[in-house]
């Protein structure tokens, strides 16, 4: 996977990515809406959709190396595994379901029906991930914080936002640093030391960041700031062939939706 | 048995149950799409009044030194760096802290829920932990729950003068493992399992995620009270400044 070296490879890819230019509250509005849908609609068929369409948006036209929205895309099957298998598998006294396996005192037992609702979900989570990964790998942070500024997120929320996202960057450099000559001093050869260098690089690096909080004041204020932070916009108007498409797109799966229903109905 | 063979067994166990610790990169964030819309809005909505007291909190103490708008937002980058590195652990495995109970001992939980909330919005967007929709569930889970209880037990183990280390081990690892008992509890309430309930559900959500989670909490208990103790040694005017110690000279 590319990684700069320093940051992380969602951020990276936000600011490369050519639908960087598309219209930030644009962009929210369509990842939102399909992850509402995805949710609520609740169908595998519809899921499967979003992840294909959503996935054929980020590579194709977000230029993102197909191997790395695989990579990217394994960074929550830990949780999708683990979240995933406490609902297809049940614990019984007695010996029930479809499959189960013996432990003497209880029963591991699966059903067909629950195997199919732990799919459900996996790929249900699947097509939500999507959804999210084609807004955060097309839009860089500061474009999704004036969206939520656009949408009256109060300005406490949003000024803090904007603040934590650039310290967050100082204090990773730090810390990247910090670790560095800690590694190249041995500080991380065993468990013990490792826990111990780790617990004294964490506290210098707080005693670091609560001194540049009071520098960065300083810095603020001598630029004149009375309270509130101002940034400038970058214009970027919607297109209407992105309307259209976008349209289009939830249109076909709110179809999908409907028609396998239908189907499922007749078939009960 | 034998003794020796007693210990062998017993250290058979031990090993098996350090190799259950599986590669996992914070895996108590609920991921995007595992809550139906209604629990997404339930927990948002239980998640509100905390954030609503943070926030009144937080703009209180800014009006009353508008220094502190920079610290506020230093000590949410500083939770998002810190439950973002890979912290180290017994078997190799990748395991990440939670933070926030450590921001609750050094700022106090009210700011805490609302700056938890939104380092989980960025860990959402450049970390692909945790998710949009989830973001109510989490941040009661990671950013109110345990913070909460965190600064409960630190305070109580305070009033009866328990010893400083050891009640400071309590508050981050019993706040750590209520983190990842409220979760598994979202997680059961949204996925009742068919005979049983909620409840069988829930131990079995718990059962799932304890390998992970429980080694995890002793080691972030065990962090805290070193982060602390190298504070409370360089550092306590810097302390005093954001109201720890107050009692402490």
């Amino acid at each position: 996977m590319r990684k700069h070296p320093r940051g992380y490879s969602i951020d990276y890819y936000a600011y490369l990515s050519p639908l960087r230019m598309w219209n930030a509250s644009f962009k929210v509005l369509l990842s939102v809406s399909i992850l509402l849908i995805c949710i609520i609609a609740d169908n595998i068929y519809v899921s499967a959709a979003i992840i294909l369409g959503m996935g054929y948006l980020t590579v194709r036209k977000g230029n993102v190396h197909f191997q790395d929205y695989l990579a990217l895309l394994r960074v929550p099957l830990a949780f999708i595994i683990l979240g995933s298998l406490p609902i297809g598998v049940s614990i019984s006294k007695h010996a029930t379901g479809d499959y189960f396996m013996n432990f003497h005192y209880f029963y591991f037992y699966v059903t067909s029906e629950s195997i199919l609702t732990a799919v459900r979900v996996i790929v249900k989570a699947f097509g939500a991930i999507s959804g999210m990964y084609m807004l955060t790998l097309s839009t860089p942070v500061n474009d999704i914080i004036m969206v939520l500024c656009k949408s009256h997120v109060p300005k406490l929320i949003t000024e803090l936002m904007s603040m934590i996202y650039r310290y967050i960057f100082i204090l990773m450099d730090v810390q990247y640093r910090i670790r560095n000559s800690a590694e190249s001093r041995l500080g991380y050869r065993d468990f013990k030391t490792a826990c111990f260098t780790f617990g004294n690089s964490m506290s210098s690096l707080l005693i670091i960041s609560l001194k540049k909080a009071g520098m960065y004041y300083d810095a603020m204020e001598a630029r004149c700031y009375e309270g509130e932070m101002h940034f400038l916009k970058e214009d970027k108007p919607v297109e209407t062939r992105q309307i259209l498409m976008g349209a289009l797109f939830i249109i076909i799966i709110i179809l999908i939706k409907l028609f396998t229903e239908m189907e499922e109905g007749i078939v009960v | 048995m034998s003794k020796k063979q007693k210990k062998l067994v017993l250290f058979a166990t031990a090993m098996g149950l350090m190799l259950c610790i599986t590669p996992v990169a914070n895996a108590m964030h609920i991921m995007e799409g595992y809550l139906s819309p209604k629990y997404c809005i339930a927990w948002g909505a239980i998640s509100l009044p905390f954030l609503i007291m943070g926030s009144i909190f937080m703009k209180n103490t800014i009006k009353e030194n508008r220094r502190s708008i920079t610290l506020f937002a230093m000590a949410g980058a500083f939770i998002f760096v810190i439950s973002s590195l890979k912290i180290p652990s017994v078997t190799g495995s990748c395991s990440h802290m939670t933070g926030t109970g450590l921001g609750a001992l050094l700022f106090g939980p009210a700011p805490v829920a609302v700056l938890g909330m939104i380092v989980l919005i960025f860990q959402a967007i450049l970390l692909a932990h945790g998710g949009l929709t989830t973001l109510g569930a989490n941040t009661f889970s990671m950013a109110i729950a345990g913070p909460f209880l965190s600064y409960g037990i630190y305070y109580v183990c305070k009033k009866c003068n328990l010893n400083r280390k050891v009640s400071i081990f309590l508050a981050a690892c019993l706040g750590d493992l209520f983190t990842y008992c409220i979760t598994s509890m979202q997680l059961a309430l949204a996925y009742p399992s068919k005979d049983g309930g909620v409840m069988a559900s829930a131990v079995k959500f718990l059962g799932v995620f304890a390998p992970t989670q429980l080694p995890l909490a002793i080691i972030e208990g065990i962090i805290t009270v070193i982060i602390m103790i190298a504070l409370e040694t360089y550092a306590k005017p810097e302390l005093k400044s954001i109201g720890f110690l107050k009692e402490v000279n």
